[in-house]
């Protein structure tokens, strides 16, 4: 059952409607990640949610009960804020036992739930000190603290590791994902960074516009995205995208031309083939780019810029013709001085999209 | 982005934070201001007031009273704001170098006057513009005056007294508005501006000036406002009379004297209060068209 | 920190290279008339608080000649000052109605702040945009009404009427909407989360966490009070119930005033607000900037 549910849920700011009709049913224990660009509506949707933008239509579910109208306090609800919003004329103690302290809780029960919460979270030192004393990490670590003291159904997290240093987001990032494993609650976090979304989420939704894109599972995203969108915006670097026309059409197979790739043609496999003449977009990710001769098709390239990360290496390379792509070879770290090069593509790692952005299968 | 409707809650709870303050207003200034309007076409002694339309504004062009405290008023704004305006800025560009010496102490010194009362002032000023007093004694031992100075009792140099210690009370204050102002200016873009080869005069006239503008704006329309309601040290100075022979009486000290102390004249005093609100509004009025017009051709 | 005491020592160094490189003499000459300038506006500014001071300790007769070194007559000028005032009494209406004013200006005006700027509308900013244009209506158009009110009411010659009209205060509500647009909102919103009513809000997170921004309001509130004349003057009229300001002036507008005891009386009424300025430097500037930044 699920324990989370929105149903055809919007918002709207006078006739500025940002969330269009979300459907969504999150299962409890989830890690669920809302990504998408900025203006996307991610943040708004959580922030309803969270009961801090009031629902302009639709139901909003939790446990099973209906919470549109109940106050944010009241939902089982806690939340992480990007900025950690921690009162700063409060101790670490006081921030963390002050939703307690409005609850009508007992001094000593207090004591007990925020010593706990230090503990998951090594924060018995800090105890003491007010948010001005503390790192950003420790700060994230209060705000989360603050968040677990209250014991919620659903965690909710805006953007919170992106006041953080690249070093810190990636350790506080593996300290929520083992805290998700610690505590075993439901947790709705919001970013615009994919590979946070990709390392996090159990399920991750894709917005875009206030509408919900694809809900998948981070691999299942990366493998097999319903649209261009999900295409481009999931996976680092992003797909390249290569203008298309369809020039044959046999059965289960159709074959295209790479109009500004001197015409290359390469055949895939596809149910139901588009009308021979229309213009469709061939999807490849930089990692799928083999040597010469050793795919499907070959393309002939000009190297613009060769980045060698040791592991492996990225080529910025164009055609001639406007199109940028990004290959990703870890074997073509040799090629350093070459200008020119001739990469292969597999019919079996291609993607190919319609006019209108979706997928055809 | 659109600005956030809120939920009825919230408006309820908007309106609960206002209201000791909007029904505060309305009851203390709102309904009086509206009262001494309909008061201003009213004439009459006393309470016994009857409607007289127009007969208030005809009688302000032919009281020779009101006509000098107009002039007197005007003359203490054309000459005092731009004096003191023109000190402030030039202070607070020499004190906005982080290089000179006792800064702290200078900027200390020169805001002190902000800290007295305008009465307490006015009384140290009244006794050190004596005829025989410190500043005479002073000016004539540099032999700049050959004889003293009747401050109180010569109509031209009572103004003159009276535009030296406003100059005094409130040119540190504005430069405080300046000196913020400056140091929230960028320093590297004098830093730029050096490395272009922009010598030190156009640094302040292209960049300083410029930049400074919302705050002199502001600080011009403040001083005009103050001018115009010029009453506590000219009623100190002159114990009320605005002497000598009304050579230094203000709008605000007239009115006053019309309602307190004359046979109170409520309708009349009311008019010439609402010539100050049409004279700020008209003053307020062309300095903003002014700094547009500058801005547009800069 | 460092950063930024790097960057002033770059900074200084590159104007000691220019001293060292461009037209120095030119330099130093115009340096020189800085500081003659900047010491002749501070001796300026500060001479009449000397002279407050060494007044008080002169007689009358001797002021009004110039003399400008200290005196013997300090016990004298007192006795006469204590003599002619009750100054307990005087003191403390000053005082009374001070502080009175001031915790209901800053409640009535920080409340009216955070609303308008917590709850935007399109009626309350209306209303705002309102309000700030009657900033600039002066006083004189208002006063004659207004005492007709309270003397209709009966209340005149009571602190009420003294205090009650300046008690919502435009410029600071103003001041505190400027100043709550910088107080995080994601600070709300976790506060809501933690369960707390909107006045709950206020009273624990905003008001702490703001209190820089009252304690600057307050010392301009204060000395906007303590240093009230115009109003008082017309609403206090018995003795026993003016403020120190009143009092003063009516000293210095005798035929003859007796100057010693006078600024000795203005050293008094001077001195509260003169130590809050040398306690509180930084707040006091502060809430003078106020509502520009």
């Amino acid at each position: 059952m699920s324990h989370l549910t929105l149903k055809a849920v919007r918002k709207s700011y006078g006739s500025v409607e940002v969330i269009k009709g979300i459907d969504l049913a999150i299962k409890a224990k989830e890690f669920v990640v809302f990504v998408g660009p900025s203006g996307c509506g991610k943040s708004t949707l959580l922030r309803m949610i969270a009961g801090l933008e009031h629902i302009s239509g639709g139901d909003l579910e939790i446990g099973g009960k209906r919470m549109n109208d109940v106050d944010p306090s009241k939902r089982g609800i806690a939340m992480v804020f990007q900025s950690y919003a921690l009162y700063p004329h409060m101790t670490v103690r006081e921030n963390m036992g002050f939703a307690l302290r409005f609850a009508g809780v007992a001094k000593e029960q207090i004591a007990k739930q925020v010593a706990e919460a230090a503990r998951i979270l090594a924060l018995e030192p800090l105890l003491d000190r007010v948010p001005k004393e503390l790192s950003g990490g420790q700060r994230q670590r209060v705000a989360i603290g603050r968040a677990i003291v209250r014991n919620p159904q659903v965690f909710l997290f805006d953007e919170p590791l992106s006041n953080l240093d690249a070093e810190l987001r990636v350790h506080m990032r593996i300290e929520i994902a083992r805290l998700h494993k610690e505590l075993q609650t439901t947790m709705i976090y919001v970013t615009h960074d994919q590979v946070e979304a990709m390392t996090l989420a159990d399920t991750i939704v894709v917005l875009r516009d206030g509408l919900v894109e694809q809900v998948g599972k981070p691999l299942e995203l990366y493998d097999n995205p319903s649209n261009q969108f999900v295409a481009g915006f999931i996976g680092s670097p992003r797909m390249n995208f290569m203008a298309a026309k369809v020039v044959e059409a046999g059965s289960g197979t159709v074959t295209v031309a790479l109009t500004k790739q001197g015409n290359v043609r390469i055949t895939l496999p596809l149910t139901a083939a588009p009308a021979i003449g229309s213009d469709v977009t061939l999807g490849v990710r930089p990692e799928h780019f083999g040597l010469a001769a050793a795919g499907d098709a070959d393309l002939a390239v000009n190297v613009d810029v060769a980045e060698h990360l040791g592991a492996t290496s990225y080529l910025y390379a164009n055609t001639g013709t406007g199109e940028q792509l990004i290959i990703e070879r870890e074997e073509l770290r040799n090629e350093l001085g070459k200008e020119s090069l001739t990469v292969s593509i597999r019919a079996a790692n291609s993607y190919l999209f319609d006019n209108s952005g979706q997928r055809l299968r | 982005m659109a600005q956030a409707r809120l939920d009825r809650r919230d408006q309820i709870t908007g309106w609960a934070f206002i209201a000791p303050a909007l029904i505060l207003l309305g009851l203390f200034m709102i309904y009086p201001i509206v009262w001494s309007l309909w008061m201003s076409f009213q004439v009459g002694k006393g309470m016994n007031l009857s409607f007289g339309g127009f007969a208030n504004i005809m009688r302000l062009t032919k009281d020779p009273v009101f006509l000098r405290a107009l002039g007197n008023t005007f003359t203490f704004f054309i000459v005092q704001v731009p004096i003191m305006i023109v000190l402030a800025l030039l202070f607070a560009v020499a004190l906005n170098d982080s290089t000179l010496r006792f800064r702290g102490l200078f900027r200390t010194a020169i805001f002190l006057p902000c800290v007295t009362s305008l009465i307490a002032y006015s009384t140290v000023f009244k006794s050190m513009f004596a005829t025989d007093g410190i500043i005479n004694e002073a000016l004539m031992a540099v032999h700049l005056i050959g004889a003293p100075i009747g401050w109180f009792s010569d109509p031209f140099w009572a103004k003159v007294a009276i535009i030296l210690a406003i100059t005094w009370r409130w040119t540190g204050y504005n430069m405080i508005f300046y000196l913020a102002a400056l140091q929230n200016i960028d320093r590297s873009i004098y830093e730029a501006a050096r490395i272009d080869g922009v010598p030190a005069w156009a640094r302040f006239r292209y960049l300083t000036i410029p930049m400074l503008k919302p705050v002199i704006l502001f600080t011009t329309v403040i001083s005009t406002i103050g001018t115009l309601q010029l009453f506590d040290e000219v009623y100190n100075f002159t114990a009320g009379n605005g002497g000598p022979s009304d050579s230094t009486i203000t709008l605000s000290l007239y009115i006053y004297n019309l309602t307190f102390k004359f046979m109170p004249s409520f309708g009349y005093s009311a008019t010439v209060s609402w010539v100050i609100v049409v004279v700020v509004g008209i003053l307020s009025f062309l300095q903003f068209l002014v700094a547009r017009d500058r801005r547009r051709s800069a | 920190m460092t950063s930024t005491t790097m960057a002033e020592n770059t900074a200084s160094a590159a104007t000691k290279v220019g001293l060292a490189t461009g037209a120095a003499p030119f330099r130093l000459i115009r340096r020189g008339l800085v500081y003659l300038l900047l010491s002749i506006a501070a001796f300026i500014s500060v001479f009449p608080f000397y002279w407050m001071v060494v007044g008080a300790t002169n007689p009358s007769a001797e002021i009004i000649k110039g003399k400008a070194t200290l005196g013997g007559s300090l016990l004298t000028n007192a006795a006469t000052f204590f003599a002619q005032v009750d100054a307990p009494r005087i003191f403390f209406n000053s005082a009374f109605i001070a502080v009175i004013a001031t915790a209901l200006t800053l409640a009535i005006s920080s409340l009216a702040g955070y609303g308008f700027e917590m709850f935007r509308s399109r009626v309350r900013e209306r209303i705002f945009g309102l309000l700030l244009l009657l900033l600039s209506i002066p006083f004189a158009a208002m006063m004659v009404p207004l005492f007709v009110m309270f003397s209709q009411a009966k209340l005149v010659n009571t602190y009420v009427a003294v205090i009650l009209p300046t008690v919502a205060s435009i410029f600071i509500i103003f001041y505190f909407r400027q100043a709550t647009k910088a107080f995080p909102s994601e600070l709300r919103d976790a506060a809501k989360i933690d369960g707390l009513k909107e006045w709950q809000i206020f009273l624990f997170v905003y008001l702490p966490v703001m209190r820089s921004t009252y304690a600057a309001a307050t010392i301009i509130v204060f000395m906007a009070n303590w240093n009230n004349y115009l109003w008082p003057l017309i609403v206090l009229q018995t003795a026993e119930n003016k403020t120190i300001t009143l009092i003063l002036s009516a000293l210095t507008s005798a035929y003859t005033p007796d100057y010693g005891m006078i600024l000795f009386g203005t050293v008094l009424a001077t001195l509260p607000t003169l130590i809050i300025f040398f306690l509180l430097q930084r707040r006091f500037v502060e809430g003078m900037l106020g509502a520009v930044k």
